[in-house]
């Protein structure tokens, strides 16, 4: 297991430890359905209400680095922890998505045992596509061909010819 | 020397999953590069914890490193 990979279990256990209901989003949630690009933090989807904004708390300590503002211009937080960022988003994101309706298209995936919550590498790239900035332009390219391949897949198998 | 966490026959078998499953999406797939082909389906078919690098972190201002 990498470094990188278990700082992903890192987070999830510190979700869980403080019971903060997130959604994995952006880059990771598409590495983790295969795609392969990088990225240079976890973003997590969290619904913005008092008790949740509490738990962020938690979440940093747990994690070893208070929360911050990223910049004047958003509501989002970081935690700048030892072993990796974690960009927390608050209710929405790009392209219409509540948290509620990535949320019900969510994958539930077991990652070596801990349970995460993942957009759908299609909702990942329709969030990107509304967005529309360099980085992520940069980057629906390889999503996109991803998606085709996860298609390829699943197709079922031409029966063979006799 | 310290055990290997994983028998060669786990990676053997993975590889050729992936070999397998080349051969079969590739006439599906003919516009696409077939080193993207390879790549796809290495990060889709291979199980979370199997080493894979997610982040790249930024030393100073325009070095990043995994």
């Amino acid at each position: 297991m990498s470094s990188d990979e278990a700082f992903v279990l890192a987070v999830l256990a510190a979700l869980k430890h403080v019971r903060l209901e997130a959604i994995v989003v952006g880059n990771v949630a598409a590495i983790l359905q295969g795609a392969p690009v990088t990225t240079q933090d976890i973003d997590l989807l969290v619904r913005d209400t008092v008790g949740n904004r509490r738990k962020i708390g938690a979440l940093g300590r747990a994690l070893g680095s208070r929360p911050r503002p990223i910049s004047p211009l958003t509501d989002s937080l970081r935690i700048d922890a030892p072993a990796g960022t974690v960009d927390l988003l608050f209710d929405h994101l790009p392209g219409r998505f509540s948290f509620q309706s990535l949320r019900a298209r969510a994958l539930q995936l077991d990652l070596a045992g801990s349970e995460a919550w993942v957009a759908r590498l299609e909702d990942v790239i329709a969030s990107k596509e509304a967005a529309n900035r360099p980085k992520d332009r940069a980057q629906l390219a390889a999503l996109r061909d991803t998606l085709r391949v996860k298609a390829a897949l699943e197709a079922p198998a031409k029966p063979k010819k006799r | 020397m310290e055990k290997r966490r994983t028998p060669r026959r786990t990676s053997g078998a993975l590889a050729k999953q992936i070999e397998e499953a080349k051969s079969r999406v590739a006439p599906l797939l003919p516009d696409m590069d077939p080193g993207d082909l390879d790549l796809i389906i290495s990060s889709l078919l291979r199980p979370f914890g199997n080493g894979r690098r997610f982040f790249l972190r930024q030393v100073k201002p325009g070095v990043y490193v995994f």
